[in-house]
Order: C-alpha cells, then structure tokens, then sequence
C-alpha cells in the first residue's frame, strides 16, 4: 500500500491543515481533536527550493534538495527533491519515503521528483 | 504603566569562549552593574536557547543569580528560539512598568561552539517545525535560501546585493572591539575574483558563506529600572519607549504570500504604535541579519522602505553609516556574530550604546531614537524595541 501523508480536515468547517492543529484555525471551535484526515495530493508546483551544502549532523551524503511545492489543492509542503535541475514553477510528484534515519528509526516523508 | 529606563549595559567579546556558560553571562552582566553603579537587583532574567542541550545545563537564573551574588533576588531564564534576548527584555519592561520590580537584570548568553558545527546547525534546526520540517533536514540555511530565491525573482535582488550586505556589515564589525569577525572583505575577494568561489562557496544555494553569521560564544547584558531610581542613577536617560512582538507560522512554508515577513511587520507596528514614533523618526537600527537577504526583507517590513526596495536603499548606500538610516554599524550579527541566546541583548547594548554616544568610530551623529529587531524562528516569533534618549 503506497504511504500517505494526511492533511486534518476541521469537522465543523471544513478547513484544511497541514501540519496538523489541535484547534481549527478556521474557527477555533473544535473541542476535541475534530478533524478528518485527508491524503495531501502527490502533484503539485514547485514554489521555491534550495542546495543544502553544510547538513546538520545525522545526514551522510554531501548535498540534499529542498523545496517548498504548491500542492494540486493548493496546500503547500516541504519535501526533499531529487530533482537535478529544479526550476522555479515546474511540475513534480511526489512519493513518501524515507527522509532521515536515525538509530531504529526510519523517518518517513515526501520526495519530489520531476513529472 | 510605569516608565521603563536603561540604567547600564555590558557585553563580552564574541568569539570562540573556553569559558563556562554562567561565568560568560556574569562577565556580560558585572560589566552592566559596574556601568549603572549597582550591586543589587530585585530580578534578574538569563536569555538562553540552547543551553540544555548544546552545554547540559540548565536554570540559568539561578546559577547566573548566585554567581554574582545577588540572592535572593527572583531569577528565571527565558528560552524564545533566537529571539530570546528581546523576549527576555519584554519580560524585564513588564516587571519594572508594572510596579512590580524597579531593578531588572537582562542577560542573554550562548555557547555553541562547545560542540561542532554541524550540531551547532542541527540544536538551531530544532525551532522547524518537527514533522513537515526538521525530519526532512531543513536547516535556518535552508530556510533562507529558499526565501532568497523567492526574493530574488520576485524582486530583482541579486547575489551581488546580498553580498554588499555582508561586505557593509563584516567591515562594519571592525569598528566594533567586541564582534566575532575582524577580518575585512572586498566584493572582489568574496564575488568577483577566479577565487571567490573558493573563498565564498554556496553553503544552501543562493546563499553562499558569507552571507551567514558565525557561529559565536557571547554574553550581552541591560538593566532595565523605574524612572526615580535611572535619575538617582545618573546616567544617560534612555527609556524603552516601545515593544512590538507577534508570533507567526510553525511551518514557513504555510505563510500565504511566501516574501511577506507579517509577523516583522506587526512587531515594528506595535513598537511604533506604543512610542508615538515613525520608521523615519529612527535614528539607527538593529536588524536580525542572521543571513543577509534578513536585512533587506526586514528594512522594508519595519517601514524603512517600500516592499522589493531594500535592496536599491542599500545600493545609494542608505543603510551604511552616514547614510539615511544606518543599520548594523556594529556589524549585525553578520560581523558581531550570534550567539542565538544573546543576540536580542547585545542588540539593545548596540544602540544603547550609540544613545549615549559611546560609538566611536561607528557613532551615528546625533542619534536619538533606535530601533532593535530580533527574530526568531524563521519569522514566526519577532520582538521589535524602540529606545529613546531623553536628555
């Protein structure tokens, strides 16, 4: 089954979140954790992005692409990019993976790569 | 409300310390003391961020209070991402206006470089937010990378604008015995020359070294008193006339319109707002420059310019020194380096100084009115402080 990440949905009206909120910013009416979660879309725009050349400590690989991409649905979320020449405005899709591994722990999200 | 004066400032070098955490934030606060001419406070607040973590130690009010001998005053330590220092300020207004204190010590320390860099960049990468973020290894680099190069196409900023940033600041820092970096840099050595991308390599693209801050140890103290005990005091009668400060998105990358600063923006507003002041009643200002594009989206968010024009303020030269509104002539924390926790301090020790005409080489003439901004996070906590000489 391919992974997913989920934006929250309110309950009462229907906005969207991602990443998650414990109250809706829409109307600051849910009580309890009332969200639906919804599949955030896998194509979207990229918005900006960026070469990381000093990584924190963990990361043994040299560079690593980052980008901000406007989603299909017009959310936005960071992703890593395995793109070799990204470009302001171009087409990606993305599929969730893994994106840091710490000792026992995978850490699973969103790389985008060229449509 | 009361009214809020500074009674004394202090500062350490900021470099690589081999000195402990607490004794770098009493050398930064004696110095305070020493400059107001007291030996007693009725609370004092340690500015910190990573304390915890990078040097395994914490409640650093208290250990900074009995390390200077000043029990039992009350004590508490401040933790606001990089803008801890201005956080800690606000804290210190609030107890002085409201009656409650009239002698309030603000210090604010960091010391990062007890571990290696790339742990250094990872404990500032804990402020994203954990899961849309960090997990993904943004780094603050990162983050204004990818805001420069929506800058740069949206608003015709260019490599070289960010590098006269740096250049302006850096050479800035050597009017200032305190700062980091003391070495001068040409645009030539750092943009123009075969050697430049040797010397002045993309840490996260468009961003290169030197449009970064240090990585810095340092302490920065202020004692903020009433107004009877600053005329008792005698010293120059400067007040913190304005505080602004407005929190923002956890994950940058939601902010709808992604060159926008809003959270710098309403900071400065309310600052503004609270003193009765203007963007051009200011005299000098402190910007957060933890990387050079800060500088230019901030001086137009505070009001120095229109939006998309910081940049051509910069190039006629309007933010150096001598220039409309000098920004950073102690070298920012570009040149003056940034110790996270102290910077917000050091800051206001910044223009302070130049208040009281103590700027030597880098004095603005006439300075009356400055302004200060600390940000943190990437934008989603920013204190803005409007200070005002008096006599």
């Amino acid at each position: 089954m391919a992974r997913e990440i989920y934006a929250y949905k309110c309950r009462l009206c229907g906005t969207m979140h991602y990443p998650m909120r414990m109250v809706c910013k829409g109307c600051k009416q849910n009580d309890f954790f009332e969200f639906d979660t919804v599949p955030l879309p896998k194509k979207g725009k990229l918005l900006t992005f960026t070469t990381v050349y000093n990584l924190p400590a963990q990361y043994e690989v040299a560079t690593l692409g980052l980008g901000i991409v406007e989603l299909e649905n017009g959310m936005r979320m960071l992703g890593q990019l395995d793109i070799e020449e990204p470009t302001i405005g171009m087409e990606v899709n993305g599929s969730v993976e893994v994106v840091r591994k710490e000792p026992y722990e995978d850490f699973y999200g969103m790389v985008f790569r060229a449509a | 409300m009361r009214e809020v004066y500074v009674a004394g400032i202090g500062i350490t070098t900021f470099t690589r310390l081999e000195y402990p955490l607490v004794e770098i934030a009493s050398y930064a606060s004696m110095m305070a003391l020493k400059d107001a001419g007291i030996t007693e406070v009725d609370q004092l607040y340690v500015a910190n961020m990573g304390a915890p973590r990078v040097n395994h130690q914490t409640a650093l009010g208290s250990a900074v209070a009995d390390s200077l001998s000043l029990l039992p005053a009350g004590a508490a330590a401040i933790e606001n991402g990089p803008a801890s220092g201005a956080a800690a300020i606000k804290a210190g207004f609030q107890a002085v206006a409201s009656g409650m204190d009239d002698v309030v010590l603000v210090a604010g320390v960091e010391r990062m470089r007890e571990v290696n860099n790339l742990e250094a960049t990872d404990f500032v990468a804990t402020l994203t937010h954990p899961l849309a973020e960090y997990i993904y290894g943004v780094t603050l680099p990162a983050h204004a990378a990818m805001f420069a190069r929506l800058y740069m196409e949206k608003y015709g900023v260019t490599e070289r604008h960010l590098a006269m940033v740096g250049v302006k600041n850096q050479n800035a820092a050597l009017n200032n015995v305190w700062a980091h970096l003391q070495q001068g840099i040409t645009l030539e050595g750092i943009l123009d020359s075969p050697e430049a991308m040797t010397n002045n390599p993309y840490v996260a693209e468009p961003l290169r070294f030197f449009d970064a801050c240090p990585v810095s140890d340092g302490g920065a103290a202020i004692i903020l008193v009433s107004k009877e005990k600053a005329q008792e005091l005698g010293r120059p009668l400067i007040r913190l006339s304005g505080i602004g400060q407005a929190t923002d998105t956890h994950a940058v990358f939601e902010r709808q319109e992604p060159t926008d600063l809003p959270a710098v923006h309403k900071a400065a507003q309310d600052a503004y707002e609270m003193s009765g002041l203007r963007p051009e009643d200011i005299d000098v200002a402190e910007l957060h420059d933890a990387f050079t594009i800060l500088e230019i989206a901030e001086s137009e968010e505070v009001g120095f310019f229109p939006k998309g024009e910081g940049h051509i303020a910069l190039e006629k030269g309007e933010t150096a020194l001598g220039g409309r509104i000098p920004i950073n002539v102690g070298g920012g924390l570009k040149g003056r380096g940034h110790p996270v926790g102290a910077t917000g301090v050091a800051q206001a020790w910044e223009i302070v100084t130049q208040l009281r005409g103590d700027g030597e080489k880098r004095q603005v003439e006439g300075a009356r009115t400055g302004l200060t901004l600390n940000f943190g996070g990437f934008g989603n906590n920013v204190v803005c402080l409007i200070f005002v000489r008096e006599d």
